[in-house]
């Protein structure tokens, strides 16, 4: 009871002018980056740390922490409306949502993206209210070898998501880990595959590759097909989805955040592979599966409710450990740090103040994302209805100074442009684009781990721990089952 | 003009060589005014790191004393080369400060080696913090002797982590390793903070770094610091030479500022002074000395010199770690590099093309694209394998472990896909009708970028989005310049004055600003 005394502690922190504005001023700049493609969460977070030198520590980290959550689903909206995911994770929104849009029903899809997102958000704050202590401590046993298990098994759920065209879904997949090894090597140290171009120490960035593989290949493809005169949907009357539309993705929202919060737990792994995980889950489960890339409800769900609530997930070690569970929650401890305060579990005892109030603004700020999202959906849906000779040039404008502004280089932008018609060709030709950005993602977590287990325990780790080898055996079940469901719905149809 | 030179100047201007005389006049112009506009302090990490806080708390601690604006620029990337290339780039005038620390040294010895360092005015080193072995009192051993005789009994076991591989922290680890005559696995993970969960987590014995990350939280136990005297903020932890070794009181982390080699005397006193006068500071003293870290005021010539000896430090370490390595060892390592590597690439490119146009004239031919693209995967393939061959050796998995890993994969997964393309001609194309307007459309692209550089960001993307919505058929000229200037105002605002970021103005337009 003294938690739940704490939090009402927290709350009143909270509930006043200031805190509230600073609330909506977050979270409106977190939509806003998010939406737009380069700026993601850490992105916004960190551009950001800066202005918050000046605040109170408690004010400081509510702007700091809205931002990281409309940041994560102001992202989904490009993905809706534009087919451009703001960030990493709503690669799988946009899965569904953008099919959605193409057969005119934007808003559906942004409907259960926002109420997703929230739910999500809310189930992870609730569980890192009440668990994150033993969770943290699991968490710490992750053992290296665990890690490769789980991002082998994000890795085969490109399995289901290639369908047919599994093979070109690995290739994908497997070019993605390709590059994703162009840089210095973060175990050795040495420099691969560099060239000896300076520019390509540090590898090609995600968030460029993603604006081009995305956004810049979708416009070059609709260019081809000379499909510009029409808009997207029509200004005309939009179908929202109904109370009852909501209440049937009950299931898939709430399994999508636990699984969020959980995989959002591991430092590291985060919203991405939580989302891709998901997504393979739900399709798994659902009853109807082949509406799965299509324009599936249930997808939009599945990947929003896990992105959303991984970022309570993430701030479990952070709070709890004062380890960083993501690239935003990274930026945060710098931001405490400049404020003289040590992430780590002295904080609960030193500045309950500090994170009673955090807490409690967790979950006002979800509420608020809702109604501010609710509102702005009607706005942002109005994107659809721009005409494309006028909405193109403004995505490449966007998309140029948004992959510049990842790093402030300008290697970035000549990246992002030849992933761009990179991801063109390869959608010529039926290859998913989506497993490269898996790979990307993934490709660090997977070396690194991969080397540090051996290192730790031998080329056997991976199979004498049991967490780890049962990982694999699931990944081993995710891989197979589609491909012999795939095999058995040929042989069906050539009978 | 001339009635503003000092004496000295004058008796510069009579000596004889014209080049001299015109130096010394823009020096002195330089010297009436410096600074007479902002200077930039490049931090090498993004916002929020140690290194960006000590540039900002030195921004704002200055503004009591000079008449200057600083403003911080975030230029991450490769460890500092990419703030340092900026640095670089930029002419010696005193207006870019690099803010930095001994890391960047291991770094640019291992990218660019010696050149880098030189590249480089050391100005001033402006605090230090000893390093330290941390560990954790939940681990069966955490004493420093217990852990000293563990790995002399066993040799190779134990699991010490920390920050990147050839890093300050590695390269700390092993001098110590090398004074006890003992030695351990070296786990390194992408940041420190990553390793000590690692630590918590109880998959290492020991975790090397600064004394300030065991702060917070009660199970890290400061083993042993690299100290003469115990550190006033950390009474209880003891120094290595209670722990019986005399060598290992002067391992530190450092961190301070450097200017562009080259750059006028007279900047570099005005900095000098600054710099005295901000570590004299009260506030600037109590901000670091809370968190144990000594500040301190080093000058240009002492700094150089430990410049230097972190350099050989570090080429040693480095080289006995391979991490530099001098000679290359596998069979196939002459071919992944240099012109041979060069030649191949070209030499498969050719078979590629040609096999292309083989199949163009066949009747395999609409087949011709899928084909390309699976002869690219494998021509990437075979370009990362070969080059695999010239990354060192070392430990039980080496660097070309998981790239050869992916490229096993996708070798034949490849083939796969070609012979099931071969068998099945009439596979699908979603190819469109007009390839012409994407095509202009990249020409278009292209010529932006290209334009972006002399012009600017923001009359380039004007004339872009102007000509790319009449490209594409828009009629209404009052709606494209409205959106048109609508983005570039939103940009502008957004980006370049909010977050800072540094769109470029262009070569044309750079002085007007």
């Amino acid at each position: 009871m003294e938690l739940l005394s704490n939090l009402g502690d927290g709350l009143s922190y909270v509930i006043g002018v200031v805190p509230i504005l600073t609330i909506i001023l977050g979270v409106t700049m977190g939509i806003i980056a998010g939406a737009t493609p380069g700026l993601s969460p850490s992105m916004g977070v960190a551009l950001l740390v800066p202005f918050t030198y000046a605040m109170t520590p408690t004010l400081a980290l509510i702007l700091l922490v809205a931002i990281y959550i409309a940041a994560n689903y102001g992202g989904s909206i490009t993905a809706v409306t534009i087919n451009a995911p703001g960030t990493p994770s709503s690669v799988v929104t946009s899965f569904d949502g953008y099919p959605l849009t193409k057969k005119g029903k934007p808003g559906m899809a942004l409907g259960v993206s926002l109420v997703a997102s929230t739910i999500g958000g809310i189930v992870g704050t609730l569980i890192l209210i009440f668990f994150s202590g033993p969770l943290a401590r699991v968490a710490l046993k992750f053992h290296p070898a665990e890690y490769f298990a789980l991002a082998i098994f994000g890795l085969t759920t490109v399995a289901s998501l290639g369908g047919k065209n599994w093979i070109k879904a690995f290739i994908a997949a497997m070019f993605g880990l390709l590059i994703n090894t162009i840089g210095i090597d973060p175990i050795s140290g040495v420099s691969r595959f560099t060239f000896g171009l300076s520019f390509l120490y540090d590898g090609f960035a995600l968030i460029p590759a993603l604006i081009g593989l995305f956004a810049l290949s979708e416009i070059f493809k609709q260019l081809e097909n000379g499909k510009f005169d029409s808009k997207a949907a029509d200004s005309g009357k939009q179908e929202w989805p109904t109370f009852l539309e909501y209440w049937k993705l009950k299931l898939t929202i709430l399994r999508s955040s636990f699984i969020g919060t959980i995989i959002g737990i591991f430092p590291g792994a985060g919203a991405t592979i939580a989302a891709f995980i998901s997504y393979d889950l739900t399709k798994k489960m659902s009853k109807s599966p082949e509406e799965f890339g299509k324009g599936s409800m249930e997808g939009v769900a599945a990947a929003e409710g896990a992105n959303s609530s991984s970022v309570g997930g993430a701030l479990i070690p952070l709070l709890t450990l004062g380890i960083p569970g993501s690239a935003s929650t990274a930026v945060l401890i710098g931001a405490l740090m400049i404020h003289d305060l040590t992430p780590g579990p002295q904080l609960f005892i030193s500045s309950p103040d500090i994170i009673y109030g955090l807490l409690a603004s967790l979950l006002l700020a979800n509420i608020i994302l809702l109604a501010l999202g609710f509102f702005g959906s009607r706005l942002w849906i109005k994107v659809t209805t721009i005409p494309k000779r006028i909405l193109f040039p403004i995505i490449f404008a966007v998309s140029i100074i948004g992959s510049f502004a990842v790093r402030n280089s300008f290697f970035d932008v000549i990246a992002c442009l030849g992933f761009g018609v990179f991801g063109w060709i390869l959608r010529r030709y039926n290859y998913p684009v989506a497993p490269i950005v898996l790979g990307m993602v993934l490709g660090n977590i997977a070396e690194t781990n991969f080397i540090r287990a051996v290192m730790m325990g031998g080329w056997t780790v991976f199979f004498t721990r049991p967490a780890s080898l049962i990982m694999l055996l699931v990944a081993l079940a995710s891989f197979s089952v589609p491909l012999i469901q795939a095999r058995k719905e040929k042989r069906r149809t050539t009978k | 003009m001339n009635n503003d030179l000092t004496s000295t100047q004058k008796m510069v201007i009579k000596s004889t060589l014209k080049f001299r005389i015109l130096f010394f006049l823009l020096f002195g112009i330089v010297f009436a005014g410096f600074p007479d506009k902002p200077i930039k302090i490049v931090v090498y990490t993004g916002p929020g790191g140690l290194i960006d806080i000590t540039a900002r708390k030195f921004a704002s601690v200055s503004d009591k004393y000079v008449d200057a604006t600083f403003v911080v620029e975030n230029k991450p990337g490769a460890g500092g080369i990419v703030a340092l290339k900026k640095v670089l780039q930029a002419p010696e005038d005193g207006y870019n400060l690099y803010a930095c620390t001994k890391s960047n040294i291991a770094k640019f010895i291992q990218v660019g080696g010696r050149d880098y360092v030189n590249a480089l005015h050391w100005t001033a080193m402006l605090m230090a913090d000893p390093e330290c072995v941390l560990t954790n009192v939940e681990n069966d051993i955490f004493e420093w002797n217990d852990i000293v005789n563990d790995a002399l009994q066993n040799p190779g076991e134990q699991n010490w982590v920390g920050p990147a591989a050839g890093g300050l922290d590695h390269v700390t680890a092993m001098k110590i390793w090398d004074e006890y005559g003992m030695y351990a696995k070296w786990i390194p993970y992408k940041s420190g903070g990553k390793a000590i969960a690692a630590l918590l987590g109880e998959q290492g014995v020991a975790y090397v770094g600064n004394p300030r990350d065991a702060l917070g939280n009660p199970d890290l136990y400061i083993a042993a610091v690299s100290s003469d005297e115990r550190l006033e903020a950390f009474p209880n932890a003891p120094t290595f030479a209670e722990l019986g070794t005399t060598t290992l009181n002067n391992e530190y982390m450092w961190r301070g500022f450097a200017l562009k080699a080259g750059t006028p005397p007279d900047v570099i006193e005005w900095y000098t002074n600054l710099f005295q006068q901000v570590t004299a500071d009260p506030d600037w003293k109590e901000f670091w000395e809370k968190g144990g870290i000594d500040v301190e005021f080093i000058g240009g010539d002492e700094f150089t010199d430990i410049v230097k000896q972190d350099v050989e430090t570090f080429e040693y370490y480095l080289t006995k770690s391979e991490i530099i390595s001098t000679s290359s060892n596998n069979g196939l390592s002459k071919y992944g590099e240099g012109t041979p590597l060069l030649i191949l690439t070209i030499g498969l490119i050719t078979v590629i093309g040609l096999a292309g146009y083989l199949i163009y004239k066949s009747s395999f031919s609409n087949t011709f694209g899928r084909i390309m693209v699976i002869g690219f995967f494998l021509l990437i393939s075979i370009v990362f394998y070969l080059q695999s061959f010239i990354f060192p050796v070392s430990g039980e998995v080496g660097p070309a472990v998981v790239p050869r890993l992916w490229i096993f994969a996708l070798v034949p997964l490849s083939l796969l896909l070609l012979v099931k393309t071969l068998r099945n001609k009439e596979g699908v194309e979603h190819a469109g009708p007009r390839v012409d307007i994407v095509l202009t459309f990249i020409g278009f692209l292209v010529v932006y970028l290209l334009v972006m550089n002399y012009v600017g960001y923001f009359l380039s993307t004007f004339v872009f989005m102007i000509t790319g919505m009449i490209y594409l058929g828009y009629k209404n000229i009052k709606v494209m310049l409205i959106t048109s200037a609508t983005w570039i105002v939103f940009s502008y605002i957004i980006f370049y004055k909010i977050l800072f970021v540094p769109l470029p103005l262009g070569k044309w337009f750079e002085r007007l600003f």
